[in-house]
């Protein structure tokens, strides 16, 4: 890999590529309507950042920081950011097991992954438990508006169990 | 002196212990949890003797820093670290239905909290900060239909962590190191510039999910209207100040430029105004103490923003004051957690639990005798002392919240003792372990009435150690790495081979 006249446009390449999975999972956290693509969209923001962390102690003409015995001189790639990057992923992958186990509760409760019908639910829910009215709109027409039984919640192309 | 590591050692050990310990004998287990805590406040007591509020530096297995994790002990480490033992061992979730587990997650909370308050380290925080959103996702997530809320929190707090470790990642590219006391050292060449900025901001947004501040406080108030209420008062008491302290260490010792305090000043006072006008419409108490608390914790960054030992003063202070109100409100609410107007004359029924209620409302408005008004007195003068248009709108807008409080406050109180309408059921009692907890708040809150010199003497001395960065760098040693003054990696130096 050791092409001294493409390393700063590699470089760029690279660190462009870290930023850009980090504005993608940002995207689909916002965008995504069902729970199991916010949940993966996450994951790919955590690569992005694990991306970006191994590149801040990364040289090209540097070898693996690993101590063979022998007396090597030659330079090597930072190990710190390396750990750190191995915990970061660590972390990552148990907060992400995490989400799906709680996912799953949640379909349990609601009987939907859709976002923002979860949403929905867990305001008219809130506010079932303390006894007010749904905090709305003032622009909403009045009366009760009972929310859709869980069967007749509009199929999204998002919303259907994976 | 290094036994203060054990505050972190012993309740993560005891965390895998629970479990097992109570499917041998229940009792063991169910006291296991409560006898280290109170091991961990008895060391910390103990350690705050010993040093005599000067500040030391453990070294990890005896690595010497920057190359090794520090453990930097000061005062206000010190008091963090009891407070943390004091506040888990009084909000401990005895009552649950999943008993090992909760306690299992309640000592790892408190082992990662104890670890925040003592790291000197910026990875080593970040490690800590996840262990904390673990655990606190699982205990909301104990709730009865709370999984809807904790995957939503989760999620904002992961996308938080994201993006605190790129603001790490920008400034380990910039400086090659992690050390609080080296990054200290480095950050006035290599840090105040916009890439320190763009750090910081990115720090700020990740730790501060945590710390309610502004923009990524959307989980505060659905996940306290759904969780146990103990684990909203752990959660709203403590880990969102240890949150804060973290902010406020990363402010004196790494990024202590202009812009930044600016950028605190901002999203804290849009906390206060956004989160004090929420409360005021809020229609059920849980999620109006929520509201209420994002907007304390806004109070707590405006006080922060303020340059140097005042405002470490003030927003000390007033962080302290929310810690002792808050957990107390929230144990207060687990019977009244339902709607405001549902509380009609509730007073009859409970009438210590409306006379502390009445007496945390005026110390969170501020009304003279009680801390709450000098915490707040603190602040405006702080704010007033600053040159610059901005802090004197910060000033307007906290005295402008303040009036709201007031208003949201005193018509629940009012409503507490209403008499006119005998109709309606009055709502149930307080457990006896909710009000007797929140009592033993209320007489901290009068006991700092009593002391309120000596007490601010001492966090004035903490004040002044904190904003000591000087001080900071000097308990550190750190061993001269050939590489660490101009490190740069070749791919931002552009230096290739």
């Amino acid at each position: 890999m050791n092409l001294p006249s493409l390393d700063v446009s590699l470089d760029l390449i690279l660190y462009t590529g870290a930023f850009g999975l980090i504005v993608i999972g940002a995207a689909g956290i916002v965008l995504a309507r069902h729970l199991f693509r916010v949940i993966l969209a996450l994951a790919i923001a955590e690569a992005g950042a694990n991306l970006l962390l191994v590149l801040s102690g990364y040289r090209w003409d540097a070898i693996a920081p690993i101590l063979m015995g022998s007396e090597s001189t030659a330079p090597m790639v930072d190990p710190v950011p390396q750990a750190m990057v191995l915990t970061a992923i660590v972390i990552g992958v148990g907060v992400q097991a995490l989400a799906v186990g709680l996912a799953m509760q949640v379909k349990k409760t609601y009987g939907t992954l859709d976002m923002s019908a979860i949403r929905q639910r867990l305001e008219a829910d809130i506010a079932g438990n303390a006894g007010i009215a749904t905090t709305g709109s003032q622009d909403a027409p009045l009366g009760e508006r009972p929310l859709p039984p869980v069967d007749a919640v509009p199929a999204t192309p998002g919303s259907s169990t994976p | 002196m290094n036994q203060i590591v054990l505050i972190v050692v012993l309740p993560l050990l005891a965390a895998f212990l629970v479990p097992i310990v109570a499917r041998m004998s229940e009792t063991l287990g169910a006291a296991l949890g409560p006898l280290v805590m109170g091991v961990c406040l008895w060391i910390t007591g103990t350690v705050a003797i010993e040093s005599a509020g000067n500040a030391f530096a453990i070294n990890i297995g005896g690595f010497l820093p920057p190359l090794g994790i520090t453990f930097f002990v000061d005062r206000l480490a010190l008091l963090f670290a009891f407070l943390t033992a004091l506040l888990v061992l009084l909000l401990w979730p005895f009552q649950g239905e999943h008993r090992p587990r909760e306690h299992a997650l309640t000592l790892i909370l408190a082992a990662a909290s104890g670890g925040l308050a003592l790291s000197g380290d910026l990875f080593n925080i970040y490690v800590f900060y996840e262990l904390v959103s673990v655990a606190s996702f699982g205990l909301v997530a104990t709730g009865n239909r709370s999984a809807a809320p904790a995957v939503r929190y989760l999620i904002l707090s992961g996308f938080g962590s994201v993006l605190a470790l790129v603001g790490i990642a920008l400034v380990y590219t910039q400086t090659g190191t992690l050390n609080l006391a080296h990054l200290s050292q480095l950050a006035p060449t290599q840090l105040i510039n916009p890439i320190g900025l763009a750090a910081f901001a990115l720090i700020l947004l990740g730790v501060g999910v945590k710390a309610e501040l502004f923009p990524v406080n959307t989980w505060v108030p659905e996940v306290y209207a759904t969780a146990p209420n103990r684990v909203s008062a752990l959660l709203a008491g403590l880990v969102s100040k240890l949150a804060a302290l973290v902010i406020l260490r990363l402010l004196v010792l790494v990024f202590a430029q202009e812009q930044a305090l600016l950028v605190m000043l901002l999203l804290g006072l849009l906390g206060v105004i956004t989160g004090e006008l929420a409360a005021w419409r809020a229609q059920d108490m849980n999620r109006m103490l929520a509201y209420s608390s994002i907007g304390q914790l806004g109070m707590v960054f405006v006080a922060f923003s303020i340059p140097g030992e005042t405002g470490v003063f003030a927003g000390l202070a007033i962080a302290l004051h929310h810690l002792v109100v808050k957990p107390a409100l929230f144990l207060l609410a687990a019977r009244w957690g339902g709607a405001l107007s549902g509380l009609a004359g509730a007073a009859r029924g409970s009438l210590s639990g409306a006379l502390l209620f009445t007496l945390f409302a005026l110390s969170l408005v501020g009304v003279p005798p009680l801390p709450g008004f000098w915490a707040k007195l603190l602040l405006v003068m702080g704010l007033a002392e600053q040159v610059g248009p901005l802090y004197h709108f910060a000033l307007a807008g906290i005295l402008i919240a303040t009036v709201v409080e007031a208003n949201y406050l005193f018509r629940i109180v009012a409503t507490l003792f209403r008499r006119d309408n005998p109709a309606s059921p009055a709502p149930e009692k307080h457990s006896g372990s909710d009000i007797a907890t929140a009592g033993i708040f209320g007489a901290g809150l009068i006991a700092a009435v009593l002391l309120l010199i000596p007490l601010s003497q001492s966090l004035k001395t903490i004040a002044q150690q904190t904003s000591d960065a000087d001080a900071y760098r000097a308990v550190v040693t750190l061993v001269p790495t050939p590489t660490a003054p101009n490190w740069r990696p070749a791919a931002i130096s552009g230096d290739t081979p």
